[in-house]
């Protein structure tokens, strides 16, 4: 997939890497000894897990009466999370489908994080719909299976059905696009390797020998795959937001939420991206590899997605105005100022004003700004997600029903051990495979290597 | 062979011969204990010899014996099927007793249902002409004081400050001990309104030197009583017949609520209450005066705000203004604030206008001011034509004069026993702390209590008297009219019926304890109890008639009663109005009464009608708009603040609730709550206001001037109310321009937007879920809902799935109309619905956090102007909803439709998601937050009842977590485990049971075939049920008239249940 490449394009790769070094950098976290910056991270990442474990049991021994769930307010900060995480989740398939579709070489740097990313938040958003259930032990209810209950099927008109295979499906496609661009990384390590972790590898990396025929087959699957993964990435979110679209709680039903979930969660996922890869690159010494062009490229995005966002706000306010209907319109008044109004103004502020920051291209270009402005959105975007779900809740059709919620240390106990799971498995994941893909890097080496392209360039091709 | 072997088996010889020894092992089977007889005995494990070995034996032993014990358990089954079945009980079928509800003056005819032997649920009796089928809360919720657990379970004898089970033998000879003793005997209880048991009284006291019966009311009547009995000569209330009054002014009477005979007011009252044809609509008007919103002033066209200590003043200025018209002479007027003497200017011309047909009663008590209203009446020629003697009201026939004779007494030392039936004026009597240092004074003190209330803590002797399930009795609650009490199930505990312990102790009989009393009745029945009811048969046959019906109306003589009184007399007699900042009223809720009720968990947890709080009173301040977006309160407190308040140098620390109707410059405080002595449930709960009642001319006076209110102390963090948002859009004018606006709606926006915005008008008003007209704009207003209804008919029908109709155009399609005029908010429903429904108790603490698990619940909102709002109450319930949005969003289908329009749940397959409780739009989806009901396969994670209940933090108890307790449950509902969503199910048991009868009888279906729990629990036939596909129904006709509306039709869910639009008959110039 060599092109030829303009000799004024800035370089993805900066200190005149060659094939060796890469392999060398890019293998050295999961060959050294944990860094002092890793354990500091990972310790506190495995606490939250274990009371976000703890808090879970909790759950489901006492019951979801240790949430301050109340009558009216019957989803919180559970469902918040799930939509949240889900978004999050949104950013590694678009990364590795869409851009490999459109052969877009500055994801190299990032599609693996991103798509290890996608997983983790998957798993993560996977587990609220589960804990919020009252009766989790009968959670296998909602798989459609012969039985002998009549047979009794789950109701295929229920959006929460339509979550669940939506959700699976995803995660098993964005489980298979990461393990199979893992394969030939897996072998390089194997390579590398001796005694017992090289027959580890070599179990993962499915007997890769590097053959011409090997590197073809794995091309078209990634093709294959990314051709399954593009839908899924409009199609995840769009589910999810049809929880709410199709009830008929005012703030809940409107016909536009399916683009602006989508453009959120992809908004949303590559602020986590973001977050993940610039202290990533710190810690780990990618700065060469996950450069200022890939950061000012991803910003980019976040800009143009946060402006759909931002639109999508302002059509609802404008919809909800104009639909002449009182209860939407309360709605809508009543969340911006009704009791919950912080959070409105929040999301208001994080989503739609601070991505606007990135018309300048300095702080495009500016590691601070993008990781305050990424830590930001992400903050804003779970606002978005507490504001749809609690302050439409809290009070809707029924003056006499209204009600106020705010969360018992259960709820912040499970999304903290969330946080903790998520560390926990991306920091595993940094210590077992190439952060960066190797292969896809060598790839692109010899079109936008820095000896190859941008003003440091010494090699003609 | 001796032959006192009772049963003719034998064990060997040796049990032959009686062989002592082995009889005394054969008694005590698990006799011999060898280890634990040797370690119990002194020195023997210090002085072991090898005792290190023997420590280890004996730990050894110890550990396993545990093991095997605890892994040995088997489950201990209860169920004992019939050997021999019982001629009437058929398992799976409900028997029906006719009985009668009687508690401190509280009456109500009902039929008591039981299964297997067990009463499950009170239905009210529809033969009776005093309670018209109707029943009350406080009547729906006795069945579960049957199986309370705190009570009384065997005769008790107080040693130091504990009790000691006794026999029955051994308190009888120390009672009669004690009455044999000589000196003066006296006997306490609430008004008797039994003719055996008063004659039985009688006969007792007569047996003695000196003995006497106290008869007062646990709130008090003795003014209007004593009035009464001055003024026409009758010592009774009367029979009110609101239905033939056209204009009803009331004093401070919760009528509806309290006062009187409630069922039977509320039936009348709402009788004249129901405009159907919106051309020629007529009703009647109520006019409440009052400082506090009671339920009858939350019902009342008019409110007219005076003052407590303004009562009297008011009833003056009436009588003036009916004098002056009438031509009568006028009497010494009282100061009175300004509005209240112009509508009574207006409302006096109106009371002549009516004369013949209105009413003018007061609750207040004072025997000046109830004889000015007899007065009025005497003016207005109100007596017996709407207010009539013939069928005399004799619920409450107490005055607390005689308990303050008995004090005086007491304190002599003459009195020698004291005997307290079912009373508790250690509590409810006002001059209560004399009243128990006098007690210390009486050798011999005796109570027949329930369980240990605050009396029966200060009585040494305790014989628990029956359940009124139990017993025997009959009752006379007007005169002529007559009830039967029989029992219902054989007594549960070693008790017994009060009236046998008083014929035992009078040495009148002796024998079974069960037939004494029976015999008794019955005997008075054959001779003094009027014979001519169900005339020309056997004394047999009409009693077993009797039995069945449970009531019988006795034709009694006509009365006429004129008036004679001295209204000048009258008017010296009328306390001194004050001048002071704040004043506070006392009152008695729906639910509590005077403490009474404070035991019964259902009652503790049915919210309090008018302010929507539950487990426990608070103080009601009043609310006043600033004028520009806020609602401002006394001192700017909070609902939930606690404050101090200081009456007479009684202090009591007492959360508030802001309320809407509350008179500026007063205050008020709930009576009955704040029990130290009511078990599990009731102890600790609230503040206890009794202690600031005084008592002036030996009548209670249930008002305080001077009080004193200090700021915020504290908060009450488990505060519970089931409702936070209160109005449908209350006007008051603009502090600026002056305009009328919308004063709740700039109210809903968040404080940090006050000085911003000044809310979003039409927020509330222009909501779909209450309509609400005055009677003199009916005809437009029907109009304008019909225009409503057109448009959002054509907006549900514009759609792409149609046909929804025609889904259920055959067969059955259940449907419920409610009727918002008829409903005066009294919660008889919801309890009804409780113990229907099996609907656990959550406590104070899970309400507070809004987890009240109701499947009915009564919305209260309040509309017009906000310092004397008008009041709507609409039940809400699952509204069955034939395209219910709750069904479509479950993921396993666990909520799904019936083909005759349930929106049914099963709560084996729910997950417990909540996806439809968040998509009701009417909020009625009840989730199982925690194991409310023990019913959860996990143990040790049952929420405490009480948690946040200081006093009983410790040792509280899940409801219903006893066998005891589970003796109410209805075998045909499910109850319900952790982790699923309920809601009501139109009593889908109810309609099975009747769709079968009819079925069995192969004959048509009819309205009466099935009713639901709260149909038949409303007094006022508020709700109606039947068939929509019958054209014949009530329901079918009720949901066709011009009135009737959905509630959000047009989210087009299509619910079955419609309402009718709330008409109030106010009169604007009485509030101008």
């Amino acid at each position: 997939m060599i092109a030829p490449v303009s000799k004024i394009r800035e370089p993805l790769v900066y200190g005149h890497k060659t094939y060796h070094q890469i392999t060398e950098d890019l293998v050295a976290p999961t060959e050294k000894a944990p860094s002092l910056s890793w354990m500091l991270v990972f310790i506190p990442a495995l606490v939250l897990l274990v009371f976000g474990v703890f808090s879970i049991y909790w759950t489901i021994y006492v019951g979801i009466g240790t949430w301050n769930l109340n009558k009216t307010i019957n989803w919180g900060w559970d469902i918040t999370n799930f939509v949240w995480w889900i978004g999050i989740g949104h950013a590694g398939t678009l990364i590795s489908a869409i851009l490999l579709l459109f052969r877009q070489k500055w994801r190299t740097g990032v599609n693996r994080a991103a798509e290890a990313m996608t997983i983790f938040a998957v798993m993560c958003a996977g587990l609220f719909p589960l804990i919020h259930m009252g009766r989790i032990w009968d959670a296998f209810y909602i798989m459609p299976y012969l039985n002998t209950r009549g047979p009794v099927w789950p109701n295929f008109n229920s959006p929460l059905l339509w979550d669940v295979f939506a959700i699976s499906t995803y995660l098993i496609v964005s489980l298979l696009f990461w393990y199979t661009g893992l394969v030939p990384d897996l072998a390089t390590i194997r390579d590398r390797s001796a005694g017992l972790r090289k027959k580890i590898y070599d179990f993962f990396s499915l007997g890769w020998t590097g053959a011409a025929k090997h590197w073809q087959r794995w091309e078209y699957l990634s093709l294959i795959l990314a051709g399954l993964a593009t839908p899924l990435v409009l199609s995840v979110h769009t589910i999810v937001s049809f929880d709410f679209a199709t009830s008929v709680i005012p703030g809940w039903h409107t016909t536009i939420f399916p683009p602006y979930f989508v453009a959120g969660a992809v908004f949303s996922g590559f602020a986590m991206v973001q977050t993940l890869m610039l202290i990533s690159r710190k810690v780990l010494n990618f700065e060469q590899y996950i450069t200022l062009n890939h950061i000012e490229s991803m910003n980019k995005v976040i800009l143009t997605t946060g402006s759909i966002v931002g639109v999508a706000y302002l059509t609802e306010l404008f919809i909800s105005w104009y639909s002449g209907y009182i209860y939407e319109q309360f709605a809508f008044f009543n969340r911006a100022l009704g009791p919950y109004w912080w959070a409105y103004f929040g999301m208001m502020f994080a989503n739609v004003v601070s991505p606007q920051f990135f018309w300048s291209g300095k702080i495009r270009r500016s590691v601070g700004w993008t990781f305050f402005l990424s830590i930001l959105i992400n903050i804003g975007m779970w606002f978005e997600r507490f504001v749809i779900i609690v302050s439409t809740l809290a009070r809707d059709f029924l003056p006499s029903s209204w009600s106020f919620y705010s969360p018992s240390w259960v709820e912040i106990g499970i999304y903290l051990g969330t946080f903790g799971l998520f560390f926990t498995m991306f920091l595993l994941f940094t210590r077992v495979a190439p952060v960066i893909a190797i292969a896809e890097v060598k790839h692109i080496l010899k079109t936008s290597g820095d000896q190859y392209v941008g003003k440091d360039a010494e090699i003609q091709h | 062979m001796k032959k006192d072997n009772s049963n003719n088996v034998w064990i060997g010889e040796l049990d032959l011969k009686r062989d002592p020894e082995f009889m005394e092992n054969a008694s005590n089977e698990f006799k011999d204990t060898p280890l634990f007889e040797m370690l119990g005995e002194e020195g023997v494990l210090t002085n072991q010899k090898s005792s290190r070995r023997d420590f280890l034996k004996f730990l050894g032993f110890g550990v396993g014996a545990a093991v095997v014990a605890a892994g040995c358990e088997i489950p201990v089954k209860k169920a004992i099927p019939y050997v021999i079945r019982p001629e009437e009980i058929v398992p799976g079928l409900a028997t029906y007793y006719a009985s009668s509800f009687v508690r401190s003056g509280d009456y109500c005819s009902i039929l008591v249902k039981t299964r297997d032997g067990r009463p499950i649920k009170i239905e009210g009796n529809e033969s009776s002409e005093v309670t018209f089928g109707g029943t009350s809360a406080r009547a729906q919720a006795e069945v579960l004081n049957l199986y309370n657990t705190n009570r009384n379970k065997s005769p008790l004898k107080k040693e130091g400050d504990a009790y000691k089970q006794i026999s029955w033998k051994e308190l009888d000879d120390e009672v009669m001990k004690g009455l044999k003793n000589g000196g003066s005997i006296r006997l306490v209880s609430h008004t008797n309104m039994s003719p055996s048991s008063s004659k039985l009284h009688s006969e007792f006291a007569a047996s003695f030197a000196d003995a006497k019966i106290v008869y007062y009311d646990p709130v008090s009547y003795a003014a209007v009583l004593r009035a009464n009995e001055l003024t026409v000569g009758q010592r009774a209330l009367p029979e009110y017949r609101f239905e033939l009054a056209d204009l009803i002014v009331s004093f401070n009477a919760d009528f509806l609520g309290t006062w009187g005979s409630p069922i039977e007011n509320a039936h009348r009252f709402m009788k004249n209450r129901k405009p159907d044809d919106p051309k020629n609509a007529k009703m009647s008007r109520l006019v409440q005066f009052e400082s506090h919103m009671s339920l009858t002033g939350s019902n009342a066209d008019n409110r007219i705000l005076v003052k407590p200590s303004e009562q009297s003043s008011a009833a003056v200025a009436l009588y003036n203004k009916v004098a002056s018209l009438k031509g009568a002479g006028k009497i010494k007027a009282l100061p009175l604030n300004e509005k209240a003497k112009k509508a009574i200017d207006k409302l006096g011309s109106d009371l002549v206008k009516a004369e013949g047909r209105s009413i003018v009663l007061s609750g207040n008590n004072f025997v000046g001011e109830q004889i000015i209203i007899n007065a009025i009446n005497h003016l207005l020629g109100n007596f017996n034509k709407t207010i009539d003697f013939t069928h005399a009201d004799l619920t409450r026939q107490g005055d607390e004069s005689g308990l303050a004779g008995l004090v005086k007494e007491m304190e002599t030392g003459k009195v020698s026993t004291i005997i307290f039936l079912d009373c508790n004026p250690v509590y409810d009597y006002a001059g209560r702390e004399t009243f128990r240092e006098a007690l210390k004074k009486v050798k011999s003190r005796v109570s027949t209590a329930y369980s240990l209330d605050e009396t029966a803590n200060v009585c040494d002797l305790v014989a628990p008297n029956h359940h009124m399930m139990e017993s025997w009795g009959d009752v006379q609650p007007k005169r002529g009219h007559y009830s039967l009490i029989q029992p219902v199930i054989s007594p549960l505990f070693d008790t017994r019926q009060a009236e046998t312990s008083l014929l035992f102790w009078a040495g009148k009989a002796q024998g079974v304890k069960e037939e004494v009393y029976f015999n008794y009745l019955k005997a008075n029945w054959t001779s003094l109890i009027p014979g001519d009811f169900f005339p020309g048969q056997t004394f047999e046959n009409r009693w077993n008639q009797l039995l069945k019906e449970g009531v019988v109306k006795a034709s009694v003589s006509q009365i006429s009663v004129a008036f004679k009184g001295n209204v000048n007399d009258a008017v010296s007699m009328l306390p001194k109005t004050g001048n002071t900042p704040i004043e506070i009223s006392f009152y008695e809720t729906v639910n509590i009464g005077n403490g009474q009720y404070a035991e019964n968990p259902w009652l503790q947890e049915m919210p309090n009608p008018v302010d929507r709080t539950v487990w426990g009173n608070h103080l009601a301040i009043p609310i006043r708009f600033d004028g520009v977006n806020r609602y401002e309160s006394l001192n700017n407190l909070k609902d939930g603040d606690i404050v101090s308040v200081e009456l007479n140098g009684q202090k009591l620390e007492v959360p508030v609730v802001r309320a809407f109707g509350q008179m500026e410059g007063t205050v008020s405080l709930a009576l009955g709550y704040g029990r130290s002595n009511a078990g599990m449930v009731g102890t600790g709960v609230g503040v206890d206001a009794n202690a600031m009642l005084s008592v002036k001319d030996d009548l209670t006076v249930y008002f305080g001037e001077q009080v004193l209110i200090s700021e915020k102390i504290a908060k009450d963090k488990d505060f519970a109310s089931v409702q936070y948002h209160h109005t449908m859009g209350l006007k008051a004018a603009d502090g600026t321009t002056g305009e009328q606006i919308n004063a709740d709606e700039r109210e809903l926006v968040d404080d940090f937007w006050k000085n911003f915005t000044s809310g979003f008008q039409g927020a509330l008003t222009e909501r779909s879920i209450i309509y609400q007209s005055n009677l003199k704009e009916l005809d437009d207003k029907t109009k304008s809902l019909a225009e409503k209804r057109a448009k959002f008919k054509k907006l549900n029908d514009a759609q792409i799935y149609n046909g929804y109709d025609q889904n259920y155009a055959l067969g059955h399609h259940w449907a419920m109309h409610i009727d918002l005029n008829a409903c005066t908010g009294c919660g008889a429903c919801t309890i009804a619905c409780m113990a229907e429904n099996n609907i656990p108790v959550v406590g104070k603490h899970e309400v507070h956090r809004h987890h009240e698990m109701a499947w009915l619940r009564i919305d209260r909102y309040f509309y017009g102007d906000f310092e004397n709002p008008n009041v709507v109450y609409q039940p809400m319930l699952c509204q069955h909803c034939d395209n219910a949005p709750c069904e479509n969003v479950c993921p396993v289908n666990a909520t799904n439709h019936s083909q005759e329009g349930l929106n049914q749940m099963a709560y084996n397959r729910c997950i417990g998601t909540r996806y439809c409780a968040n998509n009701c739009p009417y909020k009625v989806r009840r989730f199982n937050w925690l194991d409310y009901t023990t019913a959860d396969i996990m143990k040790g994670n049952e929420p405490a009842l009480h948690l946040g209940n200081k006093e009983y933090n410790e040792e509280s108890l899940v409801f219903g977590s006893d066998n005891l307790t589970r003796m109410v449950l209805n075998p045909d509902v499910t109850v319900r485990s952790r982790g699923v969503i309920e809601k009501c199910s139109f009593c889908v048991q109810r309609l099975q049971e009747g769709k079968l009868n009819a079925k069995r009888e192969e004959r048509k279906l009819t309205d009466k075939d099935v009713r639901t729990a709260c149909q038949m629990a409303c007094a006022t036939n508020a709700i109606s049920f039947g068939d929509r596909n019958d054209e014949e129904s009530v329901v079918t006709k009720k949901m066709n008239s011009p009135l009737s509306y959905y509630v959000l039709e047009e989210v087009n869910v299509r619910s079955s249940i419609s309402y009718s639009m709330k008409v109030n008959n106010r009169d604007t110039e009485l509030n101008a």
